[in-house]
């Protein structure tokens, strides 16, 4: 049996299955089916908390501060350059190796940059980069593989945050084909470039919209992610970076 | 049930029959006990700080308990729309009435995949299930990724808290487990330790054939499934393997991802009073055609396991609210002193103590955990969607006595009490009995003898003795005393409210255990009937 037929098996019998036991919850409820939507008065998040709305400048203070008390760090920067000049010093220091980055637009001048680090050191004959850039688009089965296997042996992942949230200090990944779910997970550490105007407040700002997402549009991962990876299952003794990435860099670009 | 979790263990020492024998080892255990008190206050604490932080707390409350009660009426509606979108995305979706159903499910597909290992992200329905027992049985490796999970596995015992699964091992413990799995001496050092884990649980991601997660919520509208964790392990297992099998409770449904706020700020909060878990991923079906990562097939296996026994039942219903935070063990002054593992079940502490009956729906097998409850109410007050345990844990009692499985000594005491105090005179003779009775006893106005009945009591404090003279006998020289120092007049409107609680008193039957239950009833009704009829803003 292969696996087409074995799975169409499944499905069948669960197609039958679902009625008995949707039957069953209605009986339960004493009830017939409920077939139409149910009438909602109370949805989402209380309505005075969908009127908490903070300033820029208060949304990215809040942000700050909650992504550093995750055990995060922070870093305001004024434009794209400043980042570009930050990563490059923190590859120079750090003597990372291996690294690895999707390839989103507004990530194309950091893109440029380590090109430019990367020859740059290798002239100097200091430190051997090699950079992986994230783009599935017409890849067999086994070089998507090795996008993998790149993001896990990366010291660094760099991404491009589709929105942010200061009241919870969280960014916001989806997936896509130039935007792996690995590269925010497998290296040892994580940059994170948000674009200050995706600042949002609210958790709600970013999921209510979500909701409306067609389906084919619908990315088959969205992360949000709040700092460094940690545990406490020791002896509720914190540790960072169990599983993830354990040291995270969130940086706050604000030109336009 | 109770002899498969025995099965599970491989524990050699044998586990005791009853709450109360499980709990004589755990109180035996000092560290256990200090190690539960120590992490379950910090948590707790966390909790109320996260909860006054967040502000407007009562609100959110009752938002949260009114999107699950709605979507709990509803659920057939919920669950098949979460069913048609999910596969929409590709996801197989599959139903299983009982564990032995989930099970069979999970096994045809590993067989078919040729699987030789699986990677597990923590899941309670997992528990449920025992399903690494079927897993090894079949050859096939099943590894627990969360760093609690996998010390307990490496133990061979089950988890004893819901978020915290190793509450009750110290890292000398946990060091011992680690260097017997390193070959090599690992010091007791926290950093070291779960450097260790990392290492060696990133390898076993990376080559696993199937990923298995469970499900915190899952999405009506947009047929996702929504996981919180801290550690990363969840997003490895739902993004490594090609195969990804999701056990899903039927009542972990919202509707709508707005809702998702909501329970986003109330799940972390009550579990460890984060503001958001470091990672809350909403996965959408397998990983799309152009995608370079996330599983190629996803299965998701919607459980029922006794859930639908709640479902019409005006007491329990509500139980089906429940959001897994575990911050109703963290309340529990009785959880606090006995640990997770006295409770015997999958689910401990309050929760525990009324799902572990309600899902079993053998209340006589495990009836005597309602009893491991103060019933001071600390779980409905920490409870983020306000489920009445307490009320609950009465009803439990109160069916057992009915069923007539009370114990016989505690039925004849009460029989015995109730014969003294219904007549005054009666009551008289026993006490003059009493007095004459304890005299060889009494030191100083206590009684500290152990014999028979009084050793449980005096093991740990003394019996204060009988007085010398009742209430009662004392009244004729009170009475004369009082007069004497003329009688303070009692306040015009004091005396109408105690005569009008006088004779609301005499009107309605005298309150016993048929009347607290049956009040109990009322309140579970009402709160019901409040549930369906979707009630109207009040705001």
């Amino acid at each position: 049996m292969n696996d087409k037929t074995f799975l169409a098996e499944l499905d069948a019998q669960s197609r039958v299955k679902q009625e008995e036991f949707f039957d069953h919850i209605a009986s339960r409820l004493q009830r017939p089916r409920q077939k139409t939507a149910p009438i909602r008065t109370l949805k989402g998040a209380p309505e005075d908390w969908d009127r908490y709305e903070l300033s820029l400048e208060a949304r990215i203070t809040q942000f700050v501060k909650h992504w550093e008390l995750a055990g995060g760090h922070a870093h305001r920067l004024a434009a794209m350059k400043d980042a570009v000049l930050l990563i490059q010093d923190m590859v120079r220091h750090t003597g990372a190796k291996h690294l690895i980055m999707q390839d989103q637009p507004e990530l194309e001048p950091i893109q440029t940059a380590l090109l430019r680090t990367k020859e740059e050191l290798q002239r100097e004959e200091q430190q051997d980069i090699n950079l992986t850039i994230w783009n599935a688009h017409g890849l067999d089965d086994a070089a998507k593989g090795w996008l993998v296997a790149a993001a896990a042996q990366a010291d660094i992942g760099i991404t491009a945050a589709h929105a942010a949230v200061s009241y919870t200090g969280s960014v916001v990944l989806p997936s896509s084909e130039i935007s792996g779910r690995t590269v925010s997970l497998l290296p040892t550490m994580l940059i994170v470039i948000i674009p200050v105007l995706r600042l949002k407040t609210r958790l709600g700002e970013v999921l209510r919209p979500m909701d409306e997402w067609p389906l084919a549009e619908r990315p088959a991962g969205i992360h949000f992610v709040s700092g460094p990876s940690r545990s406490a299952d020791i002896e509720n003794d914190l540790t960072i970076g169990v599983h993830g990435p354990g040291i995270v860099h969130a940086l706050l670009i604000e030109e336009a | 049930m109770l002899m498969s979790i025995r099965a599970d263990h491989s524990t050699v020492q044998k586990t005791p029959d009853s709450v109360k024998g499980r709990a004589e080892l755990a109180l035996n255990n000092e560290f256990l006990r200090r190690a539960v008190k120590f992490t379950t206050e910090r948590l707790k604490s966390g909790k109320l700080a996260a909860a006054e932080e967040h502000g407007n707390w009562e609100e959110w409350r009752e938002r949260g308990r009114q999107i699950r009660l709605h979507t709990i009426a509803h659920l057939d509606y919920y669950l098949e729309q979460f069913v048609n979108n999910a596969r929409a995305h590709g996801v197989h979706v599959h139903f299983a009435s009982d564990a032995k159903e989930a099970v069979q499910l999970t096994m045809r597909i590993a067989k078919e995949k040729q699987a030789k290992s699986a990677v597990k992200s923590k899941s309670m329905v997992s528990e449920e299930l025992h399903i690494n027992h079927a897993l090894e049985e079949e050859g096939i490796e099943a590894i627990e990724t969360d760093l609690g999970e996998y010390i307990i596995q490496l133990a061979h015992e089950t988890p004893s808290h819901i978020i915290i699964p190793a509450i009750h091992k110290n890292r000398h413990q946990i060091a011992e487990l680690l260097s017997k799995e390193a070959g090599e001496d690992l010091p007791p050092d926290t950093a070291v330790l779960a450097g260790f884990v990392r290492k060696k649980l990133r390898e076993k991601f990376l080559e696993a054939d199937i990923g298995m997660t469970g499900c915190n919520f899952a999405i009506a509208e947009t047929g996702s499934m929504v996981l919180f964790e801290n550690e990363g392990n969840g997003r490895m297992v739902s993004t490594v393997p090609k195969t990804q099998i999701t056990f899903m409770g039927m009542e972990r449904i919202i509707p709508t991802l707005d809702d998702l706020e909501v329970m986003a700020t109330l799940l972390p909060r009550s579990a460890t009073g984060q503001r958001l878990t470091v990672y809350m991923s909403v996965l959408s079906g397998p990983r799309r055609a152009a995608d370079a990562d996330g599983p190629e097939e996803m299965h998701i296996i919607i459980l029922d396991n006794g859930r639908s026994l709640q479902l019409g039942d005006t007491h329990f219903q509500e139980l089906l609210n429940c959001i897994r935070c575990g911050a109703c063990l963290n309340a529990c002054p009785v959880y606090r002193h006995i640990g997770g593992h006295a409770y015997g079940g999958v689910y401990s502490g309050p929760i525990g103590a009324v799902l572990t009956p309600a899902l079993n729906k053998n209340m006589a097998e495990w009836d005597d955990i309602a009893s491991a409850s103060s019933l001071c109410g600390a779980c409905y007050e920490a409870c983020p969607v306000k489920i009445p345990l307490h009320d609950m844990l009465v009803y439990l009692r109160h069916r057992k006595v009915e069923a007539g499985r009370g114990e016989q000594a505690e039925k004849m005491g009460m029989q015995g009490f109730r014969f003294i105090m219904s007549d005054a005179k009666r009551l008289k003779m026993i006490a003059k009995l009493g007095r004459w009775v304890q005299k060889p006893f009494v030191r100083d106005g206590k009684i500290t003898t152990q014999i028979g009945p009084l050793k449980g009591w005096n093991a740990y404090r003394h019996l204060p003795s009988l007085p010398s003279e009742t209430f009662r006998e004392q009244w004729k020289q009170l009475e004369q005393e009082l007069h004497a120092s003329g009688r303070p007049t009692v306040h015009e409107e004091i005396r109408a409210r105690m005569e009008k609680l006088v004779a609301a008193r005499n009107q309605s039957d005298h309150m016993h255990a048929g009347d607290m239950a049956r009040s109990s009833d009322l309140q579970a009704a009402s709160r019901l009937k409040a549930a369906e009829g979707e009630r109207r803003d009040e705001r």
